[in-house]
């Protein structure tokens, strides 16, 4: 389990996290949401260690460090391949890195989203790019699988595949931490979410709790977030004139 | 047998480039450093005299201390030197650079693999730079005392290198 027990982080004076503290058990697949700002990427980059921080993260109750790394994936919008080396320099690197990295699986998820495995990186379109850097972290052998907005530019089906697949292959071991703005997309998928506003958790919520309480994820969001409706319609009023 | 480089330089990095900026520096260095020669040359001329038909030593001459004639010679192994080193500085921001790869490899259980791959090449590059130049500080320095008459040199010649070296 990754335990995170008041974490703050702040950039230049600014607070990204506030005492921030969660529990991920194994097995679960957890959605992050929050507005850009939040500090759901801020989260995730103190949890891998990229980022300093004041509080305690523990991984089995140890500290994670390069012992413990190889645990945790990573996948990122922002890409954490090498753009200039083709998927096959990637399996090769990876198989000597992380011990558990499952050919299998790469190959198998490879073959299902057909992307080629000798053309460089940098040649792939973004949709393809993402595909790849999801399929990184889910070969990897990791317990823990973080994705930091994986999807942003993949179109609708290529994501709806992604999700079956992800459901089909993940293990009872693997935990998958989302990030991301496709709360009803990913809605039928994730087994708990996770709320953030201004580096605060807001809401820690299973979906069961949810469906028993007849709530849906996204009404669950909206009034944790006080999200006003006529917040459009009133902004409209004022820019068109209307009430005059 | 070929030396496989790739894996000891950063993932996907133009090595080919990277060989011929070296490759076309160390032969700058090596043509810049000629200089001596003509140089030497010109002092050892300096040396003797004409009579009649003959060439003969002037009595009392002193040829110019080795490290004057040396001077700067050597000056482009050691710009070679300081670009392998700034060389280092390039292979780190390349983990910045049209992704984020540094993600990757500060997630390695091998904390070490990201700067062995950022710095073994640059360093034994800026190495061979220090041999070379020893070996032609060598060479150069064979010459001078091989062909210049024994009553024509100071001594401490050797030592007096390391005033102007350094």
């Amino acid at each position: 389990m990754i335990e995170i027990k008041n974490i703050n982080k702040s950039y230049t004076g600014k607070r990204a996290l506030k005492d921030v503290s969660l529990r991920l058990p194994q097995g679960e697949i957890i959605g992050l949401f929050g507005e850009n700002g939040a500090g759901k990427t801020t989260l995730m980059k103190c949890i891998l260690g990229f980022l300093p921080y004041s509080g305690e993260i523990t991984l089995d109750g140890s500290p994670i460090t390069r012992k413990n790394i190889a645990r945790l994936s990573f996948a990122t919008s922002e890409h954490s391949f090498f753009p200039n080396l083709a998927p096959k320099g990637h399996k090769e690197f990876y198989a000597e890195h992380f011990p558990r990295f499952s050919e299998k699986r790469f190959k198998g998820l490879m073959d299902f989203f057909e992307l080629p495995m000798n053309k460089t990186l940098r040649n792939f379109s973004t949709g393809q790019k993402n595909q790849f850097e999801v399929i990184l972290s889910l070969c990897q052998g990791a317990d823990y699988i973080l994705m930091d907005e994986p999807f942003a530019g993949n179109d609708v089906f290529n994501r709806e595949d992604f999700y079956k697949v992800l459901l089909g292959i993940l293990e009872p071991r693997e935990t998958v931490m989302l990030s991301t703005h496709l709360i009803e997309e990913v809605s039928g998928f994730i087994g708990r979410a996770v709320l953030i506003r201004q580096g605060k958790i807001i809401g820690d919520v299973s979906m069961m709790e949810l469906e028993e309480s007849g709530h849906n994820l996204m009404s669950f969001i909206k009034d944790t977030y006080h999200y006003r409706a006529d917040r459009v319609s009133r902004a409209l009023d004022e820019l068109t004139g209307r009430d005059e | 047998m070929k030396l496989d480089l790739t894996h000891h330089a950063p993932l996907g990095i133009n090595l080919q480039r990277e060989q011929r900026f070296f490759t076309t520096g160390i032969i700058c260095s090596i043509f810049y450093s000629l200089i001596f020669l003509p140089r030497y040359q010109q002092a050892h001329s300096m040396l003797y005299h004409w009579k009649g038909d003959k060439c003969v030593l002037i009595p009392g001459a002193i040829i110019e201390d080795f490290g004057v004639l040396l001077e700067n010679a050597l000056v482009g192994f050691l710009i070679l030197a300081l670009c392998m080193l700034a060389l280092i500085i390039y292979h780190y921001a390349y983990h910045y650079q049209g992704s984020k790869s540094i993600y990757l490899m500060k997630r390695l259980p091998n904390r070490w693999e990201m700067h062995r791959r950022c710095i073994t090449l640059p360093l034994l590059a800026a190495l061979i730079c220090l041999i070379a130049a020893i070996a032609f500080l060598l060479i150069y320095f064979g010459i001078y005392m091989v062909f210049t008459p024994k009553e024509c040199l100071t001594l401490g010649q050797w030592q007096k290198i390391w005033s102007v070296l350094l």
